[in-house]
């Protein structure tokens, strides 16, 4: 693995790359310069000593002819001394036999065959090997005219070309070598600037990372934009503001500043004298952007830790706020699982925040519930409606109620995100409202008391009266059943309204069954028509046709009914209307029935208006009311997921009926199909 | 830095073939036997000698049988004393060079050429340049410098210096007399000599002009006069030489005859048409003007 380079800095790569490139590109210059030159030379040296044997072959015609061995002995002598490359020449006749030479001590014949040139040739050129020496050898053929006379030859040492190579090739190289140090010398003069910029950038960049940004990287101007533009704006960021450019800075005061973002202010600035004068090259730029970065992040950190002081402070407060509230609470992701928890929930699971959070609604609770409690969720998620509901839960002997509101967390456009819980213990509301509701009940039998003992006792007149007359009659079949029949009928009323009285008065848990909001009404008004008819009012009964049934505890809503019957006559005082009605209003998707009871009484004033649902809050005498009944009514219908609404005086003529007076209408409001 | 340079001189070279410069012998030149010597007097150069009777040495072998092989003194000197000393066996000379060896050596003419001319003699010619404003006529000649081809020349110096005698213009009217610098050649030399400027006057053997057509325009060249003609060219045979082989050799050129397509080869290399038979008789005339013009035949 080559990993040195990564070792290198940057200015210690930048010369090992320079020198690289510049002795890879000398090398290559001089391996083919220095291949061209020897070629050259080669050709040179070749053509030379073709010149040369051609030459003496020319001048060697007339001594050969004249058999002139002296002239032919001084012409070969004198070529031999032209030159210290020339190592020797020699003359053959036409039969290969050497006529003249220049050898000492005999001639070596094995030079005669090495080289032949035959007639066609001009010459002929062989390199040999003398052992001590490689010398090219040349063959000339010595004609006069057609006829050849014999062959010249002539050896060249290979020294000269050699030196002269060699010669040429050293200079070449130092030559190489000589620029390969100037551009280095000259990197170095150039680059040094670079470099130590560029480190400088990197010490900043490794202080900033080390946290430290109070960084200065770029060097100090020798004249800065206030004294450029002759400023004395001190207010100006600017002004006095040596490490950071004017054309990085936002809100600087010069007239020739633009306001903006940085794209179009910097467009500005380069145009300014301060920007020209000013500006360094890439490397001083970015220096002085790295600054500028710097200073923004520094200022943005500032930021972002006085947010995070002032998140962290809301957030204690928050929960705070949120581990102090009674009521538990919990938020849920989208797959259902525990984000945050309070103290509170974490107490009513008995589990502590670090067991829940991160765990799912399986996780926390038991099996049944779990799922119960999912299916809550899924159902949610799917709707987006809330669920507000009360959940009984039974631990050993104890019974708790709680009660529940789980909203959808909206982010974005709708998008649930996640479900807020909110609950609360209301076992204790519970018991005491079951206490009232009871309390309430039997107050109310109390004062009925007296008008169904008088209902009672009418069939039971009857009834004795009948029995009597049979008991004196007696012999008359048919006067006798008719008198059965009737005692019969005064029998039953009077079972019924004991039944009912039953019904009424036992404190039953609820039963969540199909109601049929018609004949319930009817159940509770025929109960207390009659002691009402005492007090000279008179029930209306307005029945919609064809209503939904709801889904609810019967018992709950008659009692519901009865107390705004007798909320009515209370209110009325001796005679009057009472109407009943009821429709169905159909909204969206879904529809509800609407109950509504209204009276002539007196009516509501304002400041009451406000307390009617209060339990205890009555503007009875004393004895006669505990103030309970409005309240008990408003928790059933709550129970029941509807709710309940108050008008009076009555305005409009669907909501008065036939009052005479200012008149008050409870409208209760059920969902149809969505009881306990 | 060694293996920077061996790297740097790779080159494409075949392998060095080895040999071994410490055998060595003497060189041993040993002359053939019997072998007749031919040579022509170098009024040319050697290369010219050869190649005008290289064919007809060729020839002349292959007519007699007998192993004549062309010998190139390099002066007339040279060439006069190797027939004295029995070296050149046939020799081919001017007339005047041929009253030498006669009268030195006892040479005895066998052949002499016909010229191209289709003469049997031939003649000097006497030259300026044609641009010369100052030479019109011979007489003009006087007071000019004169180069001629060399003091035994027969075509280039002593016809020309009869030729002067006889319209009375002596050696001493010349401004100065110059010869042509050896060895061989001399013939063109003069006339290289005239048209470089050198020299007003030039003598030279007739045909000269021709040889060195080629290497200068003869339109510069101007002949003020021609000689009287003298008997050509000559075989001598030396004084050593059998008469059978003389007979042999004057048979074979006899018969040269230009009209037969090998022979034409040979007699135009050698730049005459023909041979014919001679006689030392024929060279009087030749002797008469050497007397005439006061040269010794034993200088």
């Amino acid at each position: 693995m080559n990993i040195w380079p990564v070792k290198l800095g940057f200015r210690s790569k930048i010369y090992v790359g320079m020198f690289s490139l510049l002795l890879l590109l000398g090398l290559v210059i001089f391996f083919l310069v220095a291949r061209i030159m020897k070629e050259s030379l080669l050709e040179e040296n070749k053509n030379r000593g073709v010149s040369l044997a051609v030459n003496l072959s020319a001048r060697m015609v007339e001594p050969m002819l004249a058999m002139d061995f002296l002239r032919m002995k001084t012409l070969v002598d004198a070529t031999v001394r032209l030159s210290d490359d020339i190592s020797y020449t020699f003359v053959m006749n036409h039969d290969q036999k050497p006529l003249v030479h220049t050898f000492k001590g005999g001639f070596p014949v094995e030079l005669i065959p090495v080289n032949v040139v035959s007639n066609f040739q001009r010459y002929s050129m062989r390199l040999l090997d003398t052992g001590d020496n490689l010398v090219y050898d040349y063959a000339v053929p010595v004609f006069v005219g057609r006829d050849r006379l014999g062959t010249v030859r002539l050896g060249l040492l290979t020294t000269r070309i050699e030196k002269t190579f060699n010669r040429i090739m050293v200079s070449a190289f130092l030559s190489t070598l000589f620029v390969i140090l100037i551009a280095v010398f000259a990197a170095t003069f150039l680059g040094r600037p670079i470099t130590r910029n560029i480190k400088r950038l990197h010490d900043s960049t490794e202080r900033a990372l080390r946290g430290d940004l109070d960084i200065h990287t770029a060097p100090l101007l020798k004249k800065n934009c206030w004294d450029i533009m002759a400023c004395s704006k001190t207010e100006c960021p600017a002004y006095g503001n040596l490490y950071h450019r004017c054309w990085y800075m936002a809100g600087t005061l010069c007239p020739t500043c633009v306001e903006g973002d940085y794209a179009g202010t910097i467009t500005s600035c380069q145009n300014c004298t301060v920007y020209k004068k000013c500006a360094g090259d890439e490397i001083q730029s970015l220096a002085e952007s790295f600054d500028s970065m710097i200073l923004s992040l520094k200022n943005n950190l500032s930021g972002l830790e006085q947010a995070d002081k002032t998140l962290k402070k809301q957030k204690n407060l928050l929960r705070a706020i949120l581990d102090t509230v009674p009521d538990f609470i919990s938020l849920q992701d989208r797959n259902g699982v525990y984000i945050s928890v309070n103290w509170a929930f974490c107490k009513m699971l008995g589990k502590t925040e670090d067991e829940i959070i991160g765990k799912t609604t399986f996780d926390v609770f038991p099996g049944k519930k779990a799922e119960v409690y999912h299916q809550e969720d899924l159902n949610l998620f799917l709707t987006g409606e809330p669920l507000v509901k009360e959940n009984r839960v039974v631990k050993g002997h104890r019974t708790k109620w709680y009660h529940l509101v789980k909203i959808p967390m909206c982010e974005g456009k709708g998008q649930i995100s996640g479900l807020l819980c909110s609950g609360r213990d209301i076992t204790e509301l519970k018991r005491v409202q079951e206490q009232l509701t009871q309390s309430q009940k039997m107050e109310s039998l109390g004062q009925l008391a007296a008008g169904i003992a008088h209902e009672i006792n009418t069939p039971l007149g009857i009834i004795l009266g009948y029995a009597q007359l049979m008991l004196e009659e007696g012999d008359d079949p048919a006067q006798s059943k008719e008198d059965l029949r009737i005692i019969a009928k005064q029998t039953k009323i009077a079972s019924k309204i004991v039944a009912d009285l039953l019904k009424f008065s036992r404190p039953v848990e609820s039963v969540v069954s199909v109601v049929d909001i018609n004949q319930a009404i009817e159940d509770v008004v025929s109960v207390v028509e009659h002691s009402f008819n005492l007090e000279q009012v008179v029930i209306k009964r307005s029945y919609g046709a064809g209503l939904p049934p709801v889904k609810g505890d019967e018992e709950k809503l008659k009692q519901v009914f009865v107390n705004l019957l007798k909320n009515a006559l209370d209110a009325m005082g001796q005679g009057g209307v009472i109407t009943i009605k009821t429709y169905y209003v159909k909204q969206m998707q879904k529809g509800r029935l609407v109950v509504s009871v209204s009276d002539t009484g007196q009516g509501i004033s304002s400041d009451n208006m406000k307390k009617i649902f209060d339990p205890f809050f009555t503007t009875k005498g004393v004895g006669r009311g505990t103030g309970l009944g409005l309240s008990v009514t408003f928790g059933i219908i709550k129970e029941h997921g509807g709710t309940i609404e108050v008008k009076s005086p009555l305005v409009s003529e669907r909501d008065r009926g036939d009052a005479q007076g200012p008149g008050t209408a409870f409208m209760v409001h059920l969902p149809v199909g969505n009881g306990l | 830095m060694t293996w920077l340079l061996v790297f740097s001189g790779c080159t494409r070279q075949e392998p060095p073939i080895k040999v071994d410069l410490s055998n060595k012998s003497q060189i041993d030149l040993r002359e053939e036997g019997d072998v007749i010597t031919y040579a022509y007097l170098p009024q040319y150069s050697h290369t010219v000698s050869y190649q005008r009777h290289h064919l007809l040495v060729e020839y002349l072998c292959r007519e007699t049988g007998l192993n004549i092989k062309q010998i190139f003194p390099d002066t007339f000197d040279q060439h006069m004393k190797m027939v004295g000393q029995n070296k050149v066996d046939i020799s081919f000379s001017n007339p005047f060079i041929y009253a030498k060896i006669v009268h030195r050596y006892g040479a005895k003419a066998f052949a002499r050429i016909v010229e191209n001319t289709s003469q049997d003699k031939f003649r000097g010619q006497i030259i300026c340049r044609a641009d010369n404003p100052a030479i019109k006529t011979i007489d003009d000649c006087r007071n000019k410098s004169w180069i001629a081809v060399d003091a035994t020349s027969a075509g280039g110096y002593l016809f020309p210096l009869g030729h002067f005698l006889s319209q009375g213009i002596q050696k001493e009217a010349f401004k100065e007399i110059a010869f042509a610098p050896g060895p061989g050649g001399k013939q063109e030399k003069v006339v290289l000599s005239v048209h470089a400027g050198k020299y007003d006057v030039g003598t030279i053997r007739e045909g000269t002009l021709n040889v060195v057509a080629n290497r200068i325009d003869m339109n510069e060249i101007r002949v003020i006069a021609n000689t009287r003609s003298y008997p050509g060219w000559v075989y001598a045979a030396s004084s050593g030489l059998s008469v059978s082989i003389v007979e042999k050799v004057r048979n074979a050129l006899l018969k040269l005859d230009f009209n037969k397509g090998d022979h034409r080869e040979i007699l135009a290399a050698a730049d005459f048409l023909g041979v014919i038979a001679s006689d030392d008789k024929e060279f009087d005339s030749i002797r008469e003007l050497a007397r005439r013009v006061g040269i010794s035949l034993e200088e």
